[in-house]
Parts: structure tokens; C-alpha cells; sequence
């Protein structure tokens, strides 16, 4: 059984914060410590970060947090030009330029992380943290 | 939360400051433009004091990435001090605590 929240935000930066306080909330909501909430936080803005800085969205996007007894699982949805994995290069961590760093980081936040994604017609982040 | 530039000293070789709240998507601007137009003026040491800043993402790490590559061309360095354990852990995961001056 599993209960979902979800969110309809528009693709501004100003409404990031808003992302970020309910997956603080909903984490706090299933006893997760608060080194995990702090995670949480980053690896979701980094999701919605990627939408607006990216994806040439349209005026909104998707974040949807099902909330499981074991685990929560937030997915990113926006409908914008997809994702280009083919180029998509990790981060060189000697040498670190002022951008790429968003996905990295996720994938070191949370327990599992999958992009979906279709040409022209968006992308999915999913994220997925045990509890 | 919004966010805080505050300049604590400056004299002609070291520019302190604090930067308080949260340093997002939606504020980092304010911190590249407030940085660089300091050390576009004048050859500069710079100190963060990071005591009151709760969060910082990726757009605002890639700031900071920008005025260290800056500075150190000149010589200069980027001291950032009492980070909060939440950032200092961003730090660690991206490798950049290596690269930066964290006191």
C-alpha cells in the first residue's frame, strides 16, 4: 500500500524551495533522521533544478512522491526536449568546472536513481530513498 | 529563506564576508554578481563565513567553482569558514573539499 503526494510546480526557480520543504516534511512524516531529510532536500532540488535549467520544459512540471512503508520514491516529470544521455559525461572531480555536478550528486544521495526519458517528450527522475 | 550578503571587513588585501539563508537556484546569481564584480575591481583575498548559511546546491557550488578558478589565477585564494555539516558533506561527496580552503 502506498500513499502519493504530488505536486504540480511551475518551471521557476523561485518555486524550487517548495519541492524541497514537502520532501523535508514527508521524510520528517516517516521518522527518516535528519541527515537523510538534509539529503533529501538536495537531491530533490538538484531533480527540479535539472527540469528548469534544462529541460526547455513547458510551463509546469511534476514532482510525485509515493510513500511505501519501507521505502519513498519521488519521481521528477517534466515535458520538455528530453534528456541527452548519449553526451551526458560524469563530472571530472579534479578538474570541476561550474556545472554538471546536479545528477552527480543525486546519484550519491539517495539509494537509487533512474532517468526516463523521450525525445520531445520529457523526462522522468526517479529517486528512490530505503527507509 | 532569503538570502544574505553581509560584508564583515575589507581592507587591500582580504575581503570577508557572510552569506546567510540559502544559496539555491533562485539566489546564486546574487552571490556570482556580488563576488565578481568585488575581484573584477581589485586583486583580492576572499573569506565565506558560511556560520549562518542552512543549504547550498549545485548552482551555487558551481559559483564558488568560478571565483576560486578566478582568484587562483591571480594568486589569490577563497578561505570558506564554519560550513554547517550539511554543506561540508557536499563538499566531501563532489571532491571539492580537496579543492577548497574549508576552515
Amino acid at each position: 500500500m502506498k500513499d502519493i503526494v504530488n505536486l504540480k510546480l511551475p518551471c521557476k526557480a523561485e518555486f524550487v524551495n517548495v519541492a524541497r520543504m514537502n520532501v523535508a516534511t514527508i521524510a520528517n512524516n516517516m521518522k527518516m533522521n535528519y541527515e537523510v531529510i538534509q539529503d533529501l532536500k538536495v537531491a530533490v532540488s538538484e531533480a527540479c533544478n535539472n527540469v528548469i535549467l534544462h529541460s526547455d520544459s513547458d510551463a509546469y512540471y511534476e514532482v510525485v512522491f509515493a510513500v511505501t512503508k519501507d521505502k519513498l520514491i519521488i519521481d521528477i516529470n517534466d515535458y520538455g526536449v528530453g534528456f541527452d544521455m548519449k553526451n551526458y559525461e560524469k563530472p571530472d572531480l579534479k578538474h570541476p568546472k561550474g556545472h554538471g555536478l546536479g545528477l552527480f550528486i543525486i546519484e550519491n544521495l539517495v539509494d537509487e536513481m533512474k532517468i526516463i526519458t523521450e525525445d520531445e517528450i520529457g523526462t522522468t527522475i526517479k529517486m528512490i530513498k530505503n527507509v | 529563506m532569503t538570502l544574505k550578503i553581509t560584508e564583515l571587513e575589507k581592507n587591500d588585501k582580504i575581503c570577508k564576508m557572510s552569506i546567510d539563508g540559502e544559496m539555491d537556484i533562485n539566489s546564486y546569481k546574487k552571490v556570482k554578481d556580488k563576488l565578481n564584480k568585488i575581484i573584477d575591481e581589485e586583486s583580492i583575498n576572499i573569506e565565506l563565513d558560511f556560520q549562518n548559511l542552512s543549504y547550498i546546491d549545485s548552482t551555487g557550488i558551481g559559483v564558488l567553482i568560478g571565483i576560486l578558478k578566478k582568484l587562483n589565477k591571480n594568486e589569490k585564494s577563497l578561505v570558506i569558514k564554519n560550513a554547517r555539516e550539511n554543506i561540508i558533506r557536499l563538499f566531501n561527496i563532489t571532491g571539492l573539499d580537496k579543492i577548497f580552503i574549508l576552515q
